[in-house]
């Protein structure tokens, strides 16, 4: 099937005191109707700015260096600034990591999500609105309406982006860390939430989160970032049964979640991220990676593989462990 | 040998707030733990449980209403001196929590000025506690804007570890932080333990770090005690389904083990509507009609834990069968 969502060769750079920052290197990825994809990394990777990209909402100081970003083929760029905003919100819909930025303290949930349906089309009843605030789980949603953002606690918040966001009957729903601030049994419940969404969504969903148990429960397929790149794409399975590129494995190692408890130490990966107003010659990984040779800090890697992408020089000779 | 912190029946009342009234809210409800020295002990439960009300109480930063807290044997009573200058808190949130107009270096060194302890030498102190956390000597100029999460977390640690405390109390120590750091983080704590006998109560809801540190583990609902035992045992064979549900709740990092239905539904019930009977009846999956009614004790359920449910007995009889049978 066809892409839904795709970015090709994408660059993103943002300008900083003395010169710029390259959050986006050359990133390809797509999502196709009824998918769910997950965008993973330590924090600092990118991923964000991916995510803030796929919507068309770059914050102020960031420039698309290169690449397209494309809507069923139509490339997003090329299109008027009213048809962009259309699709904003309509064809694509976001929710982040912590709701409450999202939402006007003083005004209560009803009035609220009532004023984004109308800025994104057509202000939608009120009615219509609380049927959807049930179907995300919201018990006594006709309350919830007249309620204040603070009143609610996180997981229902979190709950209410998502109910918003689904009025729009968007293509693409976009969630950007969305089970961060919550607890255990909130994340479960929006993980759960997000699965019984895609069996009656037809659209495409992207996850972006630094935690893989989340990754591992949602998504169909994975692309792991690194400073700025998708160092490897993979089938969810097979990233988690058979990571290729050195990053995907130390992360996947080092994940206390993962680690079989009662081993006193955990591996690590470290160092960190590298600076991305500075980056070095090679592969950007190589300051922190095990396999790391002198072709890799002199020569960036090219993408490699069969089926599934990584970017490693040594991808196609690695045994795997 | 005596505890290094024995919480003996404790409860917190906070005021309902509004002018007219002076009725209080219970928060938490005679709870009582005790940490052992160089012992490693788990407070979970979810947000809302009273975790930070505990952890603040402790520190005598919230006043308690009713119990009593030991610390090394001795009751604290007003005197925090003593508590204070040897337990440390590490906060939540590592950056807020430093000052920003501080340099790391002073930062580190402030609990001897605050407990007024001379500090003849402050540049070579800083060095030392920030070495003992992995930092190098330059961050000792940073502030604390100036550093990575990880960064702040060790020189919260750094801080804590001042006054060489005998009892650490951490609040979410690893919250928002990326797994290669959490590693790290856990790793440090692993080695101040093993290397200067430090005892550690553990604030969290993530079950992964409570597997890593803890020897022994306390879950919280609703303020009250409702499972503690060792670690290994109540992750192996959870006695109250609260404590089942949170395990089960916690996300598979393996695609393969998805799992299909909900553990757990709904959220914590508000401390102004606590249910009737048992408190975790309405979540409940294997709630019965007593359970509506009758509020269960914390009881001795074998191998030195304890359940407050109706039905942990039971239940830790089928899974311990060949047990069961040959103890009667
Ligand atoms: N508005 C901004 N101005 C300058 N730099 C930014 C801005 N937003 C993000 N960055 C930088 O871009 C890089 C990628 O950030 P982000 O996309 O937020 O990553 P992630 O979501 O993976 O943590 C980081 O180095 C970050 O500091
Ligand atoms: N200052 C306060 N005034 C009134 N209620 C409070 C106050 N602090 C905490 N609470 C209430 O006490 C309960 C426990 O809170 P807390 O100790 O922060 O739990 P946790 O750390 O487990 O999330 C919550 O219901 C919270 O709303
Ligand atoms: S290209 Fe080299 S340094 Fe980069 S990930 Fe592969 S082996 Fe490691
Ligand atoms: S007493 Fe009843 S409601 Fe409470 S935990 Fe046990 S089975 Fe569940
Ligand atoms: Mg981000
Ligand atoms: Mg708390």
């Amino acid at each position: 099937m066809s892409a839904l969502l795709s970015v090709e060769n994408l660059s993103v750079s943002y300008r900083i005191p003395g010169g710029r920052l390259r959050a986006l290197r050359d990133v390809t990825l797509s999502v196709r109707r009824g998918e769910v994809l997950g965008i993973v990394g330590e924090s600092g990777c990118g991923k964000s700015t991916l995510a803030a990209a796929m919507i068309g909402l770059l914050p102020q100081g960031a420039t698309v260096e290169g690449g397209a970003i494309r809507l069923e083929g139509e490339d997003m760029r090329h299109l008027s600034p009213d048809r962009q905003r259309g699709i904003r919100g309509r064809s694509v819909a976001m929710v982040f990591q912590d709701p409450m930025t999202a939402f006007n303290p003083v005004l209560t949930i009803g009035r609220q999500v009532a004023d984004f349906t109308g800025a994104h089309g057509q202000r939608l009843p009120q009615a219509e609105i609380a049927a959807m605030l049930e179907r995300v789980g919201i018990p006594d949603p006709a309350r919830c309406l007249g309620r204040y953002p603070h009143e609610l606690s996180g997981g229902m918040r979190q709950r209410v982006a998502i109910a918003a966001a689904l009025l729009m009957r968007p293509d693409v729903l976009i969630a950007d860390e969305p089970t961060t601030a919550l607890d255990v049994t909130m994340e479960a419940q929006i993980i759960h939430l997000l699965r019984a969404l895609r069996a009656d969504f037809d659209g495409a969903i992207v996850i972006v989160t630094h935690h893989l148990g989340v990754i591992a429960e949602l998504c169909d397929r994975v692309a792991v970032m690194y400073a700025g790149e998708v160092v490897e794409e993979a089938a969810v399975d097979d990233l988690f049964h058979d990571p290729r590129h050195p990053y995907s494995r130390a992360l996947l190692a080092c994940d206390p979640a993962v680690v079989i408890p009662g081993t006193g130490h955990l591996p690590t990966i470290g160092g960190r991220v590298p600076d991305l107003s500075v980056l070095p010659a090679g592969c950007a990984f190589a300051a922190r990676c095990p396999l790391a040779d002198a072709l890799c800090r002199t020569s960036p890697p090219r993408v490699a593989g069969q089926g599934r992408s990584v970017l490693c020089h040594r991808a196609a000779t690695q045994v795997a462990p | 040998m005596t505890a290094v912190l024995d919480l003996r029946a404790l409860s917190v009342d906070l005021p309902l707030g509004g002018f007219l009234t002076r009725a209080r809210l219970p928060i938490l409800c005679d709870v009582s733990l005790s940490v052992g020295r160089g012992e490693s002990v788990a407070l979970v439960g979810e947000s809302g449980s009273g975790k930070t009300t505990l952890a603040r109480a402790v520190m005598g930063l919230t006043p308690i209403s009713g119990g009593s807290v030991f610390f090394e044997g001795q009751r604290v009573d007003g005197d925090l001196a003593r508590l204070r200058r040897n337990a440390a808190m590490m906060f939540q949130d590592a950056t807020a929590s430093l000052s920003p107009r501080l340099t790391v270096g002073y930062l580190v060194t402030e609990p001897f000025r605050i407990h007024g302890l001379p500090l003849p030498d402050p540049a070579a102190t800083a060095r030392d506690l920030l070495a003992r956390v992995g930092l190098p000597p330059a961050i000792a100029r940073r502030y604390p804007h100036e550093l990575s999460g990880g960064q702040a977390r060790r020189v919260g640690v750094a801080r804590a570890l001042a006054l060489d405390p005998r009892l650490v109390v951490a609040d979410e120590p690893t919250a928002g932080l990326d797994v290669s750091v959490q590693a790290e983080v856990l790793n440090l704590m692993h080695d101040l333990r093993a290397g200067m006998g430090l005892a550690y109560l553990v604030i969290t809801h993530n079950l992964a770090l409570v597997r890593h540190v803890a020897d022994r583990v306390v879950v919280l609902y609703l303020g009250r005690v409702v499972e503690e035992g060792p670690t290994a045992r109540i992750f192996a064979a959870p006695a109250h389904p609260y404590t089942a549900s949170l395990i089960a709740a916690e996300p598979k990092p393996d695609p393969r083990r998805r799992r299909a239905d909900l553990a757990i539904r709904g959220e914590v019930p508000s401390v102004l509507r606590r249910p009737a009977g048992c408190e975790f009846h309405t979540r409940c999956p294997l709630v019965r009609d007593l359970c509506r009614s009758t509020p269960p004790d914390l009881v001795p359920v074998g191998d030195g834990r304890q359940a407050r449910c109706h039905f942990a007995d039971q239940r830790q009889d089928k899974q311990g069968e060949r047990h069961a049978v040959d103890h009667r």
